[in-house]
C-alpha cells in the first residue's frame, strides 16, 4: 500500500513538472483571446520560410547522425572491444565534448579557424558532430558489454574477429548503434546555441528568436508545436523498431569476459596512433585554443569580476538540481524496474520523450504554465530553472537507476520484508545502499547535464538568476575574444572539477580500505 | 598420435589456482567426459583446448601439433578445427537455423551449393532438416540443443567439446539426446571431450571418465 502511494505520488508530481508544461503550451497556441483559433499556426504552416528552415534542421541532424555514428562506432570498438593501451585515459578525452555546451566546442573552432573560415551548415556539421560523437561511441562500448561472450566466442571458432564482428558482433549492437544516431538526430534537431553561433538558420532557432527578440509568444509556442511533434514521430520510431530488439543481454564475470577483447598485437601502435590523432583533432586542440586565447591571468580576473555571480549561481543551481533529479531517478527508476504501477512503460516513454524534447519546447512550457500572477514563487525564482533541469533530464538518472536495480537481487528486498521492515524503511536501509553507485553516478550526470543547459536556461531565467552558459552567450555579443575564452575555460572547470573530485573520492576511500 | 594432449597446463584467475600442473592425454576416437563439482577446472580446460584462455604455463597440443604454450595462442581458436557446443548453447538469436550453420562455411570460403547442401546435410542428420528457416527462439529446448549440435558438426570437425550442454533438460530428454549423442560420434568418429557434474550422464557417453577436484585429477 505504502509502495502504491509513493508510487503514484512520485509520478503525479513528476507529470506536474514535465506533463503540464508541455499541455498548457498546447492550449496555449490554439486559444486566441478565449477562443479556439489555429491562427498561430497556419501562419507557420503557410510560410515558405519555416518549411525552408524545417529542411535545414533536417539536413542538418541528418548529417551530424550519420558522422558521428560513423565515427563513432569504430571508435566504441576500438576502445571497448580491444586491448589498446590507454583505452581508460583515451575514453575520458573523447567524452569531454559532451560534457559542456556545444557552442563552446563552437568558440573554440572559431577562435582557431575564424568565423570567416567556419560558418554554414559544415561548420555546424563539424562542431555538433563532435560535441554529439561520445553518444554512439559510449552506447557503442556499453552495448558491447551486454553480449553474450559465448556468442562471439561459438563464431571465433570458425573466423578471425574481422568475420565475427561483421556477422555475430554488429548485428547483435545494432540496436545500440540506432539508438546513438536516434539521440544525436534529436538533440542536433534541438540545438540553437552552435546554428545560432555558426549562422545557420535551423527551426530550433526560429521558435527561441519569436519569444526572445519578439517575445511572440503565440508565434514561439506554434514553432515549438513541430518540433514536438518531429521529436514524437522519431521516438515512435524507435520504439516500434529497437525496443524488442535487445537479445540476450546478460552481464558477464570479468575473467570470461576478458577472452572476448580483441588483441590488436603488431597494430597496436598504429590505433593508438589514429586515436590520439583523432583526439587531438577533436578534444584537445579546441581546449587548448581556448586556453591559449584567454592569455593569462587578467582575462579571467576579469571574467571572474563580470561572470563570478553568475558562476556560483550555476553550481549551486546545479548542485540543487543534480539532487533533485537523483531522488527523481531513484524512485521513478524502481517504479519502471519493478513494474510497481500498470502504467510503468508509460512513465518511462514519457521521460525519455522529455529528454529528446528540444530545450526551446520545454522552456515555452514552463512559461507558459507558471507566468501568472499567482505562481510568481517559482517563475520569479531559480525554482522555475531547477524545474526545468528536472523536467528535461529525470531519464537520465531513471534510466542510470533501471541499470543498477537489474544487478540489485530482488531477494535482498524481499529479505528485508521477511524480516519485518516496511517498504519504506527496505528502500531506505537496504534499497538504497545497495544502489549507492547508482545513485552517485546519476548525480555527476544530472550535475553535468544541468550545469551545461543552455537552451531551457536562456528561456527561462527570471532576473538575477542569470546561469554561467547564459552568461556567456549573451557576453559573447560584445564581449572580447579573450573574455569568453576565459570565460569557456571556466564553464568547463565547473563542470569537470565537481565531477571529477566526485567521481575519484569514494574509488580512493575504497583503495585505502585495502590490507 | 594423441587427438588432444595438455601437458603440465597450470591456470590462475587473479590469485585463485583453477589448474595445477595438469596433464591429460586423449586418443582419437575417444569419449573422455569430465566430471566435478564447480569451479573445479572443467570448463577451463574446455577453454584451454578451444584457444579462448591462454596456459599461464605447460603446454596445449592437437593432432600432435603445439597450439598453446606458456602465456602465448600459437593457433587462433577458428584454425584448430573444433567444434564446441556452450553450456547456454551460444545460437546466434539474429540469424536462422541455417545461418547460424552457414556462418563457419562461409568464413572457410565454401561456395554456395556446398554450403547449402553441408548445412542440409548436417540438420537431418540431427533430424532437425525441417526447421532451417526458424530463429533460435521459435525452437523447444530440446531442438535447440540439437541446433547447436548441428553447428558444432557442420565443419567436420576432428574433435567436438561439450560444456554441460544437456543440464539446462528435462531428465528424459537428457536421457533421450546423449543416446543421439553416443551415435552420432559413434558414426562420425570424432574425439569427444565432454564436461560434466552428473555421474550417471558421464557413465552413459564416457568410453573413459576423469573426475576432478580443485584443478586437479582425482581419479582417471
Amino acid at each position: 500500500m505504502q509502495k502504491r502511494t509513493i508510487s503514484y505520488m512520485v509520478v503525479a508530481v513528476f507529470l506536474l513538472i514535465g506533463l503540464a508544461p508541455v499541455l498548457s503550451m498546447l492550449i496555449n497556441s490554439i486559444v486566441a483571446e478565449g477562443r479556439f483559433s489555429l491562427g498561430a499556426y497556419s501562419s507557420v504552416l503557410t510560410s515558405a520560410r519555416q518549411w525552408n528552415l524545417m529542411a535545414h534542421s533536417a539536413v542538418l541532424s541528418l548529417l551530424v547522425s550519420t558522422f558521428a555514428t560513423c565515427l563513432g562506432v569504430p571508435l566504441g570498438l576500438l576502445l571497448g572491444k580491444t586491448d589498446l593501451p590507454f583505452k581508460k585515459t583515451l575514453t575520458a578525452l573523447f567524452v569531454i565534448p559532451l560534457l559542456i555546451p556545444p557552442y563552446i566546442i563552437a568558440v573554440a573552432w572559431v577562435d582557431f579557424l575564424g568565423i570567416q573560415h567556419l560558418k554554414g551548415l559544415w561548420a555546424c556539421v563539424l562542431v555538433l558532430s563532435s560535441a554529439f560523437l561520445p553518444i554512439p561511441m559510449l552506447l557503442t562500448m556499453i552495448f558491447l558489454r551486454t553480449i553474450n561472450p559465448r556468442l562471439e566466442e561459438a563464431a571465433r571458432l570458425v573466423s578471425g574477429w574481422a568475420g565475427v564482428l561483421k556477422t555475430i558482433t554488429l548485428p547483435l549492437i545494432l540496436p545500440g548503434i540506432l539508438l546513438g544516431g536516434i539521440v544525436v538526430f534529436l538533440l542536433t534537431f534541438g540545438e540553437f546555441g552552435v546554428p545560432n553561433f555558426l549562422r545557420y538558420d535551423v527551426f530550433a532557432v526560429e521558435s527561441f528568436t519569436q519569444f526572445s527578440a519578439f517575445y511572440n509568444f503565440k508565434a514561439a509556442t506554434a514553432s515549438s508545436v513541430p518540433l514536438a511533434l518531429v521529436t514524437l514521430l522519431v521516438l515512435l520510431v524507435e520504439a516500434r523498431f529497437l525496443r524488442e530488439r535487445t537479445y540476450q543481454i546478460r552481464p558477464t564475470p570479468d575473467s570470461i569476459q576478458s577472452s572476448t577483447s580483441i588483441r590488436l598485437g603488431k597494430e597496436k601502435h598504429f590505433w593508438l596512433g589514429m586515436a590520439s590523432l583523432l583526439a587531438m583533432a577533436l578534444v584537445i586542440v579546441p581546449l587548448l585554443v581556448l586556453l591559449l586565447r584567454s592569455e593569462g591571468l587578467n582575462s579571467y580576473t576579469q571574467a571572474l569580476e563580470r561572470a563570478g555571480h553568475s558562476m556560483v549561481r550555476s553550481v549551486t543551481y546545479a548542485f540543487w538540481g543534480a539532487t533533485l533529479l537523483t531522488i527523481m531517478g531513484f524512485f521513478l527508476g524502481y517504479i519502471i524496474h519493478t513494474k510497481a504501477l500498470a502504467f510503468w512503460r508509460s512513465v518511462d516513454s514519457f521521460t525519455i520523450f522529455l529528454f529528446a524534447l528540444p530545450a526551446t519546447v520545454i522552456g515555452i512550457g514552463l512559461i507558459s504554465l507558471w507566468n501568472t500572477p499567482w505562481t510568481n514563487f517559482v517563475y520569479g525564482t531559480a525554482a522555475i530553472i531547477i524545474l526545468g533541469y528536472l523536467a528535461k533530464y529525470t531519464a537520465l538518472t531513471s534510466r542510470i537507476m533501471v541499470t543498477q536495480f537489474a544487478q540489485v537481487p530482488a531477494s535482498m528486498e524481499e529479505a528485508a520484508h521477511i524480516s519485518g521492515a516496511g517498504w519504506a524503511r527496505t528502500m531506505f536501509f537496504i534499497v538504497a545502499p545497495l544502489a549507492k553507485r547508482g545513485l552517485l553516478a546519476g548525480w555527476i550526470v544530472a550535475y553535468i547535464f544541468s550545469i551545461r543547459d543552455t537552451g531551457i536556461s536562456m528561456l527561462v531565467y527570471p532576473p538575477g538568476h542569470e546561469t554561467l552558459p547564459v552568461r556567456i552567450f549573451t557576453l559573447m555579443a560584445n564581449g572580447s575574444e579573450q573574455l569568453i575564452a576565459a570565460l569557456c575555460v571556466l564553464m568547463i572547470a565547473a563542470t569537470l572539477v565537481p565531477a571529477a573530485i566526485l567521481w575519484s573520492v569514494p574509488r580512493l576511500l575504497a583503495k585505502r580500505k585495502v590490507p | 598420435m594423441k587427438s588432444i594432449e595438455l601437458d603440465s597446463v597450470s591456470k590462475a584467475y587473479g590469485n585463485e589456482t583453477v589448474l595445477l600442473d595438469f596433464s591429460l592425454d586423449i586418443e582419437p576416437g575417444e569419449r573422455v567426459v569430465l566430471l566435478g563439482p564447480s569451479g573445479c577446472g572443467k570448463t577451463t580446460i574446455l577453454r584451454l583446448v578451444a584457444g579462448f584462455i591462454k596456459p599461464d604455463s605447460g603446454s596445449v597440443s592437437l593432432d600432435g601439433q603445439v597450439v598453446s604454450r606458456d602465456k602465448r595462442i600459437l593457433v587462433p581458436p577458428q584454425h584448430r578445427k573444433l567444434g564446441m557446443v556452450f553450456q547456454d548453447l551460444a545460437l546466434w538469436p539474429h540469424l536462422s537455423v541455417r545461418g547460424n550453420l552457414e556462418f563457419g562455411l562461409r568464413a572457410k570460403g565454401i561456395s554456395k551449393n556446398e554450403r547449402e547442401a553441408k548445412t542440409q546435410k548436417t540438420l537431418e542428420l540431427v533430424g532437425m532438416g525441417g526447421y532451417g528457416h526458424r530463429k533460435p527462439d521459435e525452437l523447444s529446448g530440446g531442438q535447440q540443443q540439437r541446433v547447436a549440435l548441428a553447428r558444432a558438426l557442420v565443419l567436420e570437425p576432428k574433435v567436438l567439446l561439450m560444456d554441460e550442454p544437456l543440464s539446462s533438460l528435462d531428465l528424459e530428454l537428457n536421457r533421450r539426446l546423449r543416446k543421439e549423442l553416443v551415435r552420432l560420434q559413434e558414426k562420425l568418429e570424432i574425439t569427444l571431450l565432454y564436461v560434466t557434474h552428473d555421474r550417471e550422464e558421464a557413465s552413459h557417453i564416457a568410453t573413459r571418465t576423469i573426475s576432478m577436484e580443485k584443478g586437479r585429477i582425482s581419479s582417471n
